[in-house]
């Protein structure tokens, strides 16, 4: 046991010094968290605001200016043009200088006070259509608001049978950034972890050294102690720096056990080491092994994990392929600790996931490098 | 372990890579304190028995004991007993000396203050005290190979495994990494050494000669020339091996001709090895005005005749299961590979 201790050690204090003495190494693991926060963090930004609107109010009365002026004084859209025939709005949309038009019937405020139907248009520029989505959710509050005010002033005060009043629970502003560090953490781990250690071990076989290290009494556990420790602690670091950062910058809360969250992390980061050791034991080149890592990582963890996109709303197969992600899990854990202060009670599918991930993935990387060396 | 017991002990062992035979049933002992050359072309089989030795490789069939233990059963105990040099790799390029030093110490598990003495003492071996925060990558190749040395006896091993340790490394340092491994081998350590520098060979005790996977001889040097090669050896010089191959056919005595470098190798038994009359031979048939030298037999000679009997060689046995070898006399030999250069290309 001693032994082990002692020759896991000298694995791992040569592969601190090889990280040390790497500058490059070090750099990507350290900046890319941070280079990542603040790309995602500043410029991704799925909050729409200021959407460019062109108003076309063909009535001109004092109250068709006031559902005009509801449409702008919430910040959501700006406007940007006045036209009097809709015809204008379509060359407006062409050029990208508006993204929404209101148009407003003649006639429309005095139908709609004598209790007929009144009808106004609100034309949406679909081509980027996350912004058209929110563009018309908010529009829809501001009509409804803007016709009760009407209902009001024609009928008096009167109560509406049936409200419907949204409340956001956890992210009340609904700020992206909330949202997304929580799911950068899986893309940075995912990343610095996998292609790290993918590269150390390769670099051994492609070196020779993995054959000279089999010919001392340095077993297979030893290696995989020795060589995968230091990165996990360097992965625990990377979360402990985005979760400062995500904090510190985007004001993202932390409701739920700090312990929890990191534990969650390591287990994910076992999973993560443990995938870059299996990449290697079966590339055994570390050009091949970093392009493997780039492919089996980033990629899913991007568009798979549900970091950006809602694995719910996915075609079933690519749900099928998310299930097999631990990306997927550690994702909805995170948001879980971090953002609904849940605990053990409702996380223990997701760890118990990436608890079965890890452990296959160990033994097959175990197994794979057993006949290492035939 | 049983002092009188051999350090190492091989019984038919074999090692297949599909239906290639690397290693093909070969059998040998190597006493305790012996320096033991393991010679042959690349691809003949040396490296792969030695790393079936060192437990890096499982043996396909038979079986071989290393310091006593098995190397099967027992593959921990048996690379706590041995130290490994690798043609390919022994330092990290980016750790300092001291560093590559303290790694390996740890690797064998020797710590606190044996680790530090053993330390000390590779760095002392080595000559490298004033050089010990030198990233390795700095170092000349002679003096890497030297500290690579001293990583491989940190652990004091009983018996050391060389895989063409001096490959890459200047004719000056080969004689002072020579004079260690004898050194070595005095202090009772059992040396098994890969080369295919054939002057090296000279130093060893014993020399195994492998050709496609199997051990077709091994003696003393000495013996080896004294039994492979009878007869009287003549360096020609001003006639290609082909002429004197024609010119030579039917010569009572002749034993065998192969290209030696720019000269040819001429043996010849019985009243054919009076030089005059050899020279009369020759001239009768066209051929005048060559140097006849009598020489002393090298380990090249023995290795280019025992390349050329093959398939038939004394000690071949099964069947061939590589294509003919295409190094015989009169073939095209090596070019310009005189002693200390490659073996021949076309016996791999």
């Amino acid at each position: 046991m001693r032994a082990l201790l002692r020759r896991s050690l000298a694995v791992a204090t040569k592969e601190v010094r090889h990280i040390l003495r790497d500058p490059q190494s070090l750099a990507f693991a350290l900046g890319m968290p941070v280079l990542l926060i603040f790309l995602f963090g500043f410029a991704v930004n799925f909050d729409i605001d200021r959407v460019p609107l062109v108003i076309v109010d063909q009535e001109q009365t004092a109250a068709s200016r006031r559902l005009v002026e509801s449409f702008s004084a919430a910040g959501t859209f700006a406007i940007v043009a006045r036209r009097d025939d809709p015809a204008a709005i379509e060359p407006l949309f062409r050029t990208g200088v508006a993204k929404a038009a209101l148009v407003l019937p003649p006639g429309f405020t005095r139908r709609g006070l004598r209790g007929e139907e009144a009808v106004a248009q609100l034309l949406i520029d679909g081509s980027d259509n996350t912004s058209a989505a929110v563009a018309l959710g908010y529009a829809s509050v501001v009509a409804l608001a803007a016709s009760q005010t009407s209902a009001t002033a024609l009928l008096g005060q009167v109560e509406v049978p049936l409200q419907a009043r949204v409340r956001t629970f956890f992210n009340p502003g609904l700020r992206s950034a909330v949202f997304l560090v929580p799911g950068l953490m899986v893309l940075i781990l995912v990343m610095v972890a996998v292609m790290l250690t993918s590269l150390t071990v390769a670099r051994e076989y492609e070196r020779g050294s993995m054959e000279q290290l089999f010919a001392t009494p340095v077993g297979r556990v030893e290696v995989i102690l020795g060589k995968l420790g230091p990165y996990f602690v360097l992965g625990l670091l990377q979360v402990l720096l985005v979760l400062t950062l995500g904090v510190v910058i985007f004001d993202v809360p932390v409701r739920g056990s700090l312990l929890l969250l990191f534990g969650t992390a390591a287990l994910f980061l076992l999973g993560m080491l443990t995938q870059g050791l299996l990449i290697s034991v079966v590339t055994r080149q570390q050009m091949l092994a970093s392009q493997v890592a780039a492919l089996s990582t980033f990629l899913p963890a991007l568009l798979l994990s549900g970091f950006i996109f809602p694995v719910e709303s996915m075609p079933r197969l690519l749900q099928a392929l998310a299930a097999c992600l631990p990306a997927r899990y550690f994702v909805h854990a995170l948001r879980a600790i971090l953002l609904r202060g849940n605990g053990l009670a409702e996380i223990w599918v997701d760890l118990l996931a990436m608890g079965l991930f890890f452990a296959a993935l160990f033994v097959a990387a175990v197994r794979r490098f057993r006949r290492t060396l035939d | 372990m049983n002092t009188s017991a051999p350090a190492i002990e091989l019984q038919e062992l074999t090692r297949t890579f599909g239906r290639f035979v690397a290693v093909d049933r070969v059998s040998f002992t190597v006493a305790r304190g012996e320096i033991f050359g393991l010679l042959g072309a690349n691809g003949a089989g040396k490296s792969t028995t030695i790393r079936m030795l060192c437990g890096l490789l499982a043996p396909t069939a038979g079986a071989a004991q290393v310091a006593g233990h098995d190397i099967a059963r027992e593959a921990a105990a048996v690379k706590r007993s041995l130290g490994y040099m690798s043609q390919k790799f022994s330092l990290y390029p980016d750790l300092t000396v001291a560093e590559n030093l303290a790694f390996y110490a740890g690797a064998y598990g020797l710590g606190g203050q044996l680790g530090r003495a053993r330390q000390e003492e590779a760095l002392v071996a080595a000559d490298l005290v004033s050089r010990r925060d030198s990233l390795a990558r700095d170092l000349p190749g002679g003096l890497r190979q030297r500290l690579a040395l001293g990583a491989a006896l940190l652990h004091h091993p009983a018996i050391l495994f060389l895989d063409e340790p001096t490959a890459g490394v200047d004719p000056l340092a080969r004689r002072t990494f020579w004079s260690v491994i004898r050194r070595l081998s005095r202090e009772g350590t059992t040396l098994v050494v890969t080369t295919h520098h054939l002057d090296e060979a000279e130093y060893c005790h014993r020399v195994g000669l492998m050709v496609d996977g199997r051990l077709v001889a091994l003696d003393t040097p000495a013996r080896l020339k004294q039994d492979q090669l009878p007869g009287s050896l003549f360096a020609v010089d001003g006639a290609t091996a082909r002429e004197l191959a024609e010119a030579l056919a039917g010569l009572p005595g002749l034993l065998g001709l192969s290209p030696f470098g720019r000269q040819v190798h001429l043996r010849v038994a019985g009243p054919a090895s009076d030089p005059e009359r050899l020279r009369a031979w020759l001239a009768a048939r066209g051929i005048a005005g060559v140097t006849l030298t009598r020489t002393e037999p090298t380990l090249e000679d023995v290795f280019l005749e025992l390349v050329s009997r093959k398939p038939a060689g004394p000690m071949t046995k099964g069947p061939v299961t590589n294509e003919p070898g295409t190094a015989g006399p009169g073939g095209d030999g090596p070019g310009t590979a005189g002693p200390g250069g490659d073996g021949p290309g076309g016996a791999s």
